[in-house]
């Protein structure tokens, strides 16, 4: 998950700006008015556009004010809402470059306070892809509903149900498959990897380069294959926003019958509910794992 | 702005799906922003009586004080319809932009915005914008293609076309006005009546002053001689309606839906 503080002890505004959000402070920003000159601790590039102003920068030395760290933060957010809508995981040396600048020192305390407006205020969850990669990703700590596409303002994105299919796909057979499999189910639904698509565009594009770069989907080479074959399983932000049962359940639905149908995979959906709301359980005894077939 | 002693109010799950929802529109009507708040309701809270649109935003836009963001409310320059758009107040406004288009594109917008702005009408000609595209930061772009771009403006909402013709949308009004009285404050109008940023509107002949056209309605309602508020003289233009949202749901509702007399825009 999140990078521990680095160092405590030190003397920081960051948790008197943190303890400012726990409680009611209206009048701690009456002095943010439209009066002042638009503030802004970035005086990186693509930052700003219609300024040729200078614009606040934070001093590279001295103390920051609770003010200056506050609005870090909230550049932070904006930044890592703007990022992740493109689904493209953000790199936490682009964090550094286009927002943190200067504050670097205290990075990690931006970060953990601005994941935790994140959630607050937003709903959404700043994880890492994977342990150590240093990127990000938001996962929507809220369920997604059948009727938010009625009010949403950006049509979600009609190629979810592509990759809807492929992921079960990839579930379904064991949790990889070749490319050429894929290829060999969605034609029979009417998409080809040399067609394009009237809703999916260009689906080999999708499926090999878009939703592998969101990190859906891994795609990797299967040596002495000829002619060349790929495999392709779950990506990170795949086991991080959904889950097997859910994917199952798609699966399901789509053929209008139970989970329990398939019961090898909904076995493995089963276990992975559990591992995931506690701790792996101890190995069973030797009794029990000879009788287990799956 | 926030002048109230009021406590930050909290969020629930009901007030997160809200704003998630509403950032995915760039801008959105009062009626379709009611609509979102009723289906919040419906998904987190159904038994809860739906709060007042007004308190709700209130209590949203506390907790979003310390990230230097507000849910705005604005109305629409051309027949007053209130809008809502989230809006960032630290960072220069067109950060939002910035994500969306290039940097040519974005020099575009600038000059466009500049004419606009300068003009006496709030109109800058798409003839004379284009001959500007010489004079862009960044990649060269030829004509055509700013025509291409100058119609993603629209589409996104920054800007509305009316008969070749570009203005500001009550987006880019709501979201820049700030940063618009700072950067251009000698060619920056005002509406006596309501002091905000003037784009399009009516003037007087006689003394000049401006107002905005939902401004004019308002002040003019049911007038049978309307006069201008600072000399007196005779006001010259046709009173437009006061917007009735009752009205205008009976008619067709939003915009895409009616039939519109003057040119497509929006």
């Amino acid at each position: 998950m999140l990078q521990k503080p680095r160092s405590r002890g030190r003397p920081s505004a960051l948790s008197q700006v943190d303890r400012d959000w726990a409680r009611s402070e209206d009048t701690s920003r009456d002095g943010a008015t439209a009066e002042e000159e638009v503030p802004s601790t970035s005086s990186g590039p693509g930052t700003s556009l219609l300024s040729g102003r200078r614009s606040l920068t934070a001093p590279a030395v001295g103390p920051r004010t609770q003010k200056q760290l506050e609005l870090k933060v909230a550049e932070l957010v904006q930044f890592l809402l703007i990022k992740d809508q493109k689904k493209i995981p953000i790199k936490r040396a682009d964090i550094v470059k286009h927002v943190i600048g200067d504050y670097k020192d205290v990075f990690p305390d931006l970060l953990k306070l601005a994941a935790e407006r994140l959630q607050y205020v937003f709903g959404y969850k700043l994880v890492e892809l994977e342990p150590k990669s240093n990127t990000y990703i938001l996962i929507n700590a809220l369920e997604p509903v059948e009727e938010d596409a009625e009010v949403r303002g950006d049509q979600g994105t009609p190629t979810t149900g592509l990759l809807m299919i492929v992921l079960g796909l990839i579930f379904m057979k064991g949790n990889t498959i070749t490319e050429t499999e894929v290829w060999d189910f969605l034609r029979r639904l009417g998409v080809y990897p040399t067609k394009k698509h009237l809703i999916f565009g260009d689906p080999k594009k999708l499926i090999t380069e878009d939703f592998v770069r969101q990190r859906y989907l891994e795609y990797r080479r299967i040596p002495h294959t000829d002619p060349v074959d790929y495999e392709l399983q779950w990506g990170p932000r795949t086991h991080l926003e959904t889950s097997k049962m859910k994917v199952l359940k798609f699966v399901a639905k789509v053929h209008n019958q139970d989970p329990k149908d398939w019961p090898a995979q909904y076995c493995e959906a089963l276990a992975e509910e559990e591992s995931r709301a506690r701790p792996p359980p101890p190995p069973p005894p030797p009794a029990a794992a000879a009788a287990a077939e799956v | 702005m926030q002048g109230t002693t009021r406590r930050t109010g909290v969020m629930t799950d009901v007030h997160r799906r809200f704003l998630q929802l509403l950032m995915t529109h760039g801008v959105l009507e009062e009626w379709d922003v009611k609509r979102l708040q009723k289906h919040c309701y419906q998904v987190h809270d159904r038994s809860a009586t739906v709060e007042k649109l007004e308190d709700f935003i209130h209590t949203i836009n506390s907790v979003l004080g310390s990230l230097y963001i507000e849910i705005k409310k604005g109305v629409t320059e051309d027949d007053g319809r209130p809008i809502y758009a989230l809006v960032n107040l630290a960072t220069t406004p067109i950060s939002k932009m910035a994500t969306d288009f290039a940097e040519n594109e974005l020099d575009l917008f600038r000059k466009a915005l500049e004419l606009i702005i300068d003009s006496e009408t709030g109109f800058a000609s798409s003839t004379n914008i284009l001959n500007l595209v010489d004079q862009l930061k960044g990649k060269k772009m030829r004509k055509k293609e700013a025509e291409q771009v100058l119609q993603k403006f629209v589409q996104n909402k920054w800007l509305i076309e009316k008969e070749g013709e570009f203005t500001l949308h009550g987006r880019a009004i709501l979201e820049m006005e700030q940063h618009i009285r700072e950067v251009h404050p000698d060619a920056v109008k005002t509406c006596s009546i309501c002091h905000g940023l003037l784009v399009q509107g009516q003037s007087c002949e006689t003394c000049g002053i401006r107002m905005h056209l939902p401004c004019v309605a308002k002040y003019f309602q049911s007038n049978p001689e309307p006069r201008c508020p600072h000399c007196n003289d005779y006001w010259p233009h046709e009173i437009p309606e006061v917007f009735d949202p009752e009205k205008d749901r009976e008619a067709g509702g939003s915009r895409s839906n009616r039939r519109s007399l003057r040119a497509r825009q929006h």
